[in-house]
C-alpha cells in the first residue's frame, strides 16, 4: 500500500508563477523519501501540498488510498515541522507536546503517558516546564519534532529542519533523526536544499527543479548514474566538472580527452568527471592537462582548483561564477579534483590528470539527459 | 627643567578650561533639553504642585485664595453629587471599556482578511477616529433625539417602543457609551490589527495541523499571543473613560437630572461655573489618584498573565 | 459577511451628517426623517459661514495646529537627541521625572495652567492655546526610543569630521527620522486640531475660537437649526477627514505605534 502519492500535480500560483509542474511521485509506507533542490525548485510547495496548506492547481494527492485533495490538514493524520519550528510561544514544552492530543479530545492520562514518552525518546523530560525562548535552537528543533511524533501520524513531513542549526549539531540531528526513522517507521517527506543531507539520510531521493521531477532513486544510484546534467551538477559535492566535447564516429572528445564509445550517436555533448574521480594520470588513461592554481588541503584529502585544458560549462540553470580574483584563464569557470595528500600537487604547477573510462559521464548536450 | 616650566609645559597640551566647559557634552546636553525643560517645567511641573497647594485652598480664580488644609477633601468625601459623579464614571466605564474592546477584537479578526474591497471596510471602520468628539456628540444628539431621530425612526419601523434615549436619565449614559465606541473603535481595531498580523504565519499552521480548529486556535494561540495589546488597550481605554468630559459637554450638560455627570464634568462645574477652584483642584487630585491606583492594579494583574514574546 | 452591517453603523452617522447639511430647517427635524433634501441646499453653508466667525475658527485651528506641531516636533527633537546620545550631568534623573508627568492626568493642570496663562497675560488669545501644547513628554520618550535604533556610527563619523552636535542632529540623526517625525507631528496635529477642553477654557471670545470650539458654539446658538449645525459640522471635519484619506497609511503607523511600543 503506497504511502503519499502525488500524481500529475501542478501548483500555479495567482500572480503566474507555476512552482510545481507536473511532479508524480509515489512514496511507499514506511520510507523515508528526500525532496531535494535548489530555493524555487518546488520543493516547499509540494511539502505543503502534502499537508494540505495549499490546494493543488491540477493533479491528485493520496494518502494511504485517499484523495485528499480536499480534505483539510486536520483531517489528514499528518505532522509537520516547520523550517522555524513554528514552536507556541506562551506555551511551556509540556503544553507544546500536548497540544495536539487536546485538539483530539484524547483522555488526559493517555496525553500524559504519549507526552512523557516522547520526551523521553528525545531527551527533552527536563526540559518540559520551559517555555520555547529558554531554549536552544537544537532543544526547540527536538521539541518540534516531539510535538510531531506525539500524534502518531500517518506521515510525517518536515520542511528543513536542521537549516537552522551549526554545522556540528546538524550532524548529530541527521543521526538522531535516522535512528528515529528506523525506530518508529513512520512515512517521511523531508525537504532539504543542502544535498550532503539529501544523501545521507534519504532511502529514495527525489531531485526537484523548476518545479520538475529531475530523477527518483536511491542516493547511490542517483549519485553513480545522473539523470541529467542537473543532477549531476547538483548532486556531489564539489560539483562535477562538465566539459564541452563532441562524438564524432563513436569517438567522444572533450578537450585533450579522448575516449571510444561505440553506442554513442555523433552529437555534441557534455562530458562530466567528477572531482574524486580525477586522480594522477596513469599509462593507458584518458587523461588531460591541468594547471594547479590552488590546493585546499582538508587534512584526509586536498581539494585543488585549477584550470583543464578543455572548455568548461555551467550546469544548466547556474550562472557562471564570477572572474576568480586569481585571473585563472580569462573568464574561465575553474576545474576542481578532490586528492590524496600523498599526490602532492604543487600550486601553479601542470600535471596531467587522468579518470577511468567508466566514471566518465556523458550527457547530450542540447537536452542535457544523460547518454549510457 | 624646574617645575613651573613643567606645569606650563603641561597645560599647553590641553585646550583652556573655558574651551572645554564650553564644548563639553554636558553644557551641550543641557543646552538641548533646556526649551523642552523651561517648557514642561513651566505647564507640567509647576501646574502639578500648584494644584496640589490649590486644593488645599479656597480659591475663586479671582483673588488669590486662602489655605484651609484639607477641608476640600473632607468636604469631597461627603459630597453626595460627588459621589453620584463616581458612580456615573464608574457605570461608564465598566461599560465602554469591554464593549469597546470586545468589539474591537472581533472586527479585528474579521478585517483581517484579504479579500477584495477590506480596504473599504478598513476604511470605514477607521473614519469615525478621525471625527472630533464635539462633532460626534452634535451627530449623534440628532441621531438620538426622541422626536425626530433616526434611530427612533428605525425602532418605530421593527415596531419597537420610541426611546427617550440622552433625555432619559436611565438611559443617556448608556448613549454615551454608544457614541464614544462608535467614535474610539477605530483605535483599538487599529491596535489588534498590527498584534493579529505580527503573529507568524507558522504558528497558525502548525495549530491547522495540530488539529485545532478556526475557533480553538483562536482560543489557543491567538489570542494569548494578543495579551500584551490587550493589556495597553484595557489600560488605555480606562484611563480614558475616567476623564470623559467632551461628549458630555457637547450633548446633556451632565442632565438630565445629573445622570451623565461625571468626574471630569463636575470638576469643569465646580471650577469654572461655581469658581471654586480649590475644590476643583481637589476634584483633580482624587482623579489622579485613582487614575493612578486602577492602572497599577491593572497593570499588575495584566503583567502576571500576559505572555510577552521577546 | 457582517461586515457590512458594521461599515453601515460606522459610515451612517457622517452620511446624515451630510444629508441634514443640505436639508432646510423643518425636513431636519421632521419625522419620518428625511433622506433626500429637497433642493439640495447648499447655501446652508454659506449661511452658517456668516453666522459665527468660521474663517477664524479654521485659521486659530489651523495657527494652533501647525505652532503645536512644529514646537513639539522641534523641541522634542533636541531632548530627545540629548537623552538618546549625549551624556550630562543629572540626564537620566531629569528623564524620569520628565516620564513621570505623563502619569499625570490633564485635568490635575487645568486649573493652574489657566492661572499661569493668566499671569503671562495670554487668556482669550491663539497664544494661550499654543503655550502650555509646545512640547510634550511624550513626544520626547518616543523620539528617544526612536533615535537609539539608529546606527550611532553616522553620528561618530560626522563629529570625526568637525560636524557640531547641532549639525549632527539636523543634517543626519532627523533626516534618518522622518517616520519617526510625521508620527509625532499626526498625532499632536490631530490632537490639537480636535482640541476641545483647553480652548474652552482658555478662551472667551468667539473670534478667538478654533474650531471645535465654535463649532460648539454653533451648536448653542442654533440648536434648532440642525441643518445649519450640520453644516458647520461637515465643514470643521473635513479638512481632518481630507488628511485621512491622503495620509492613511501614516495615520494607522501612528496608531499601531502606540500600541506595539509596549
Amino acid at each position: 500500500m503506497p504511502g503519499v502519492v502525488l500524481d500529475e500535480v501542478r501548483k500555479v500560483f495567482p500572480g503566474g508563477t507555476t512552482a510545481v509542474d507536473q511532479l508524480s511521485l509515489e512514496i511507499d509506507d514506511g520510507e523515508f523519501m528526500i525532496l531535494v533542490g535548489p530555493s524555487g525548485c518546488g520543493k516547499t510547495t509540494a511539502l505543503r501540498m502534502i499537508a494540505g496548506l495549499e490546494k493543488p492547481s491540477t493533479g491528485t494527492i493520496r494518502i494511504g488510498e485517499r484523495v485528499v485533495n480536499d480534505v483539510s490538514p486536520r483531517d489528514r493524520d499528518i505532522a509537520m515541522v516547520f523550517q522555524n519550528y513554528a514552536l507556541y510561544p506562551h506555551m511551556t514544552v509540556q503544553r507544546n507536546l500536548a497540544y495536539p492530543l487536546r485538539q483530539q479530545r484524547v483522555a488526559k492520562r493517555e496525553i500524559s503517558r504519549r507526552v512523557h514518552e516522547v520526551a523521553e525518546m528525545l531527551s527533552l523530560e527536563d526540559l518540559l516546564k520551559r517555555r520555547p525562548a529558554q531554549l536552544s535552537g537544537g532543544q526547540r528543533q527536538r521539541v518540534a519534532m516531539g510535538r510531531a511524533l506525539v500524534r502518531e501520524p500517518k506521515v510525517f513531513l518536515l520542511d528543513e529542519p536542521l537549516s537552522n542549526l551549526d554545522a556540528k549539531l546538524r550532524v548529530q540531528m541527521r543521526a538522531g533523526l535516522k535512528r528515529l526513522h528506523g525506530r518508529l517507521g513512520i512515512t517521511t517527506v523531508y525537504v532539504t536544499h543542502d544535498q550532503v543531507e539529501a544523501m545521507t539520510l534519504g532511502e529514495r531521493i527525489a531531485v526537484l527543479s523548476d518545479g520538475r521531477l529531475q530523477q527518483l532513486g536511491p542516493p547511490q544510484e542517483v549519485y553513480d548514474r545522473p539523470a541529467n546534467v542537473f543532477v549531476a551538477g547538483f548532486i556531489g559535492s564539489p560539483p562535477m566538472n562538465l566539459l564541452r566535447g563532441s562524438c564524432r564516429g563513436g569517438r567522444v572528445r572533450a578537450g585533450e580527452l579522448e575516449i571510444e564509445r561505440p553506442g554513442v550517436p555523433d552529437a555534441d555533448l557534455i562530458v562530466g568527471l567528477r572531482p574524486e574521480s580525477l586522480q594522477l594520470a596513469t599509462d593507458g588513461m584518458p587523461s588531460l592537462e591541468f594547471r594547479v592554481d590552488v590546493v585546499e588541503p582538508l587534512g584526509d584529502e586536498l581539494i585543488v582548483h585549477g584550470s583543464l585544458a578543455a572548455e568548461l560549462v555551467a550546469a544548466s540553470g547556474e550562472e557562471p561564477p564570477e572572474a576568480t580574483l586569481s585571473g585563472a584563464n580569462g573568464a574561465g569557470l575553474e576545474a576542481v579534483a578532490r586528492m590524496s595528500p600523498r599526490e602532492r600537487p604543487a600550486e601553479r604547477s601542470v600535471i596531467r590528470l587522468g579518470i577511468e573510462p567508466a566514471d566518465i559521464h556523458l550527457f547530450d548536450a542540447r537536452t542535457g539527459v544523460a547518454i549510457r | 627643567m624646574t617645575a613651573r616650566a613643567e606645569r606650563i609645559r603641561a597645560s599647553d597640551q590641553r585646550p583652556a578650561l573655558w574651551r572645554r566647559v564650553l564644548g563639553s557634552e554636558h553644557l551641550a546636553g543641557w543646552a538641548f533639553v533646556t526649551p523642552a525643560v523651561v517648557l514642561i517645567a513651566v505647564f507640567f511641573l509647576i501646574p502639578i504642585g500648584w494644584a496640589l497647594l490649590l486644593s488645599f485652598q479656597a480659591n475663586n480664580l479671582l483673588a488669590p485664595g486662602h489655605y484651609i488644609g484639607l477641608a476640600n477633601y473632607r468636604a469631597l468625601a461627603k459630597d453626595p453629587q460627588f459621589r453620584s459623579a463616581i458612580g456615573h464614571t464608574i457605570v461608564y466605564t465598566v461599560v465602554f471599556v469591554p464593549v469597546s474592546i470586545i468589539g474591537a477584537l472581533g472586527l479585528a479578526v474579521a478585517l483581517d482578511r484579504r479579500i477584495r474591497g477590506i480596504s473599504f471596510y478598513r476604511l470605514a471602520v477607521f473614519v469615525p477616529l478621525v471625527t472630533s468628539t464635539v462633532a460626534t456628540g452634535i451627530v449623534f444628539l440628532w441621531l438620538l433625539d426622541p422626536t425626530f431621530g433616526v434611530v427612533n425612526y428605525l425602532l418605530h419601523l421593527v415596531g419597537l417602543p420610541q426611546q427617550k434615549f440622552l433625555q432619559d436619565p436611565n438611559q443617556a449614559i448608556y448613549c454615551i457609551v454608544a457614541m464614544t465606541v462608535w467614535g474610539w473603535l477605530g483605535f483599538d481595531v487599529i491596535v489588534f490589527l498590527a498584534a493579529l498580523q505580527s503573529i507568524p504565519q507558522d504558528l497558525l499552521e502548525a495549530s491547522e495541523i495540530d488539529g485545532a480548529g478556526k475557533w480553538a486556535t483562536f482560543r489557543s494561540v491567538v489570542f494569548p499571543l494578543l495579551g500584551p495589546a490587550t493589556l495597553f488597550l484595557v489600560v488605555w481605554s480606562t484611563i480614558n473613560a475616567l476623564q470623559l468630559f467632551d461628549e458630555i459637554y457637547v450633548t446633556t450638560r451632565g442632565g438630565p437630572l445629573g445622570s451623565t455627570t461625571v468626574i471630569v464634568y463636575y470638576l469643569y462645574e465646580q471650577a469654572f461655573q461655581f469658581f471654586n477652584a480649590g475644590y476643583g483642584a481637589a476634584i483633580a487630585y482624587v482623579l489622579f489618584a485613582a487614575i493612578l491606583v486602577v492602572t497599577l492594579l491593572q497593570l499588575w494583574i495584566g503583567r502576571r498573565r500576559v505572555y510577552y514574546v521577546s | 459577511m457582517f461586515l457590512i452591517p458594521v461599515a453601515v453603523i460606522m459610515l451612517a452617522p457622517l452620511v446624515w451628517m451630510l444629508i441634514l447639511s443640505l436639508e432646510t430647517s423643518s425636513e431636519a427635524q421632521s419625522f419620518p426623517p428625511v433622506v433626500l433634501p429637497s433642493g439640495p441646499h447648499f447655501h446652508n453653508y454659506v449661511t452658517t459661514w456668516n453666522s459665527e466667525p468660521f474663517g477664524n475658527f479654521f485659521l486659530n485651528s489651523a495657527i494652533y495646529s501647525l505652532a503645536t506641531v512644529v514646537g513639539n516636533l522641534l523641541f522634542c527633537s533636541l531632548a530627545a537627541y540629548a537623552f538618546a546620545r549625549l551624556r550630562f550631568f543629572g540626564r537620566d534623573v531629569l528623564f524620569v521625572v520628565l516620564l513621570a508627568t505623563l502619569m499625570v492626568p490633564f485635568q490635575v493642570l487645568l486649573i493652574p495652567t489657566f492661572l499661569i496663562v493668566k499671569h503671562l497675560g495670554l487668556v482669550d488669545s491663539v497664544g494661550g492655546l499654543i503655550m502650555p501644547n509646545l512640547c510634550s513628554a511624550f513626544g520626547i520618550f518616543m523620539l528617544r526610543q526612536f533615535f537609539r535604533t539608529l546606527p550611532i556610527e553616522l553620528e561618530e563619523a560626522a563629529r570625526i569630521d568637525g560636524t557640531s552636535r547641532l549639525g549632527i542632529l539636523f543634517k543626519i540623526v532627523l533626516p534618518l527620522s522622518l517616520p519617526a517625525l510625521a508620527t509625532l507631528g499626526i498625532i499632536q496635529f490631530m490632537w490639537s486640531w480636535n482640541d476641545f477642553l483647553w480652548p474652552l477654557i482658555i478662551i472667551d471670545t468667539a473670534s478667538h475660537a478654533p474650531l471645535q470650539l465654535g463649532l460648539a458654539t454653533l451648536q448653542g446658538a442654533h440648536r434648532s437649526h440642525w441643518n445649519l449645525v450640520m453644516a458647520g459640522t461637515v465643514m470643521s471635519q473635513i479638512p481632518m477627514l481630507i488628511v485621512f484619506l491622503f495620509a492613511q497609511r501614516w495615520f494607522i503607523r501612528s496608531i499601531a505605534f502606540t500600541g506595539i511600543k509596549q
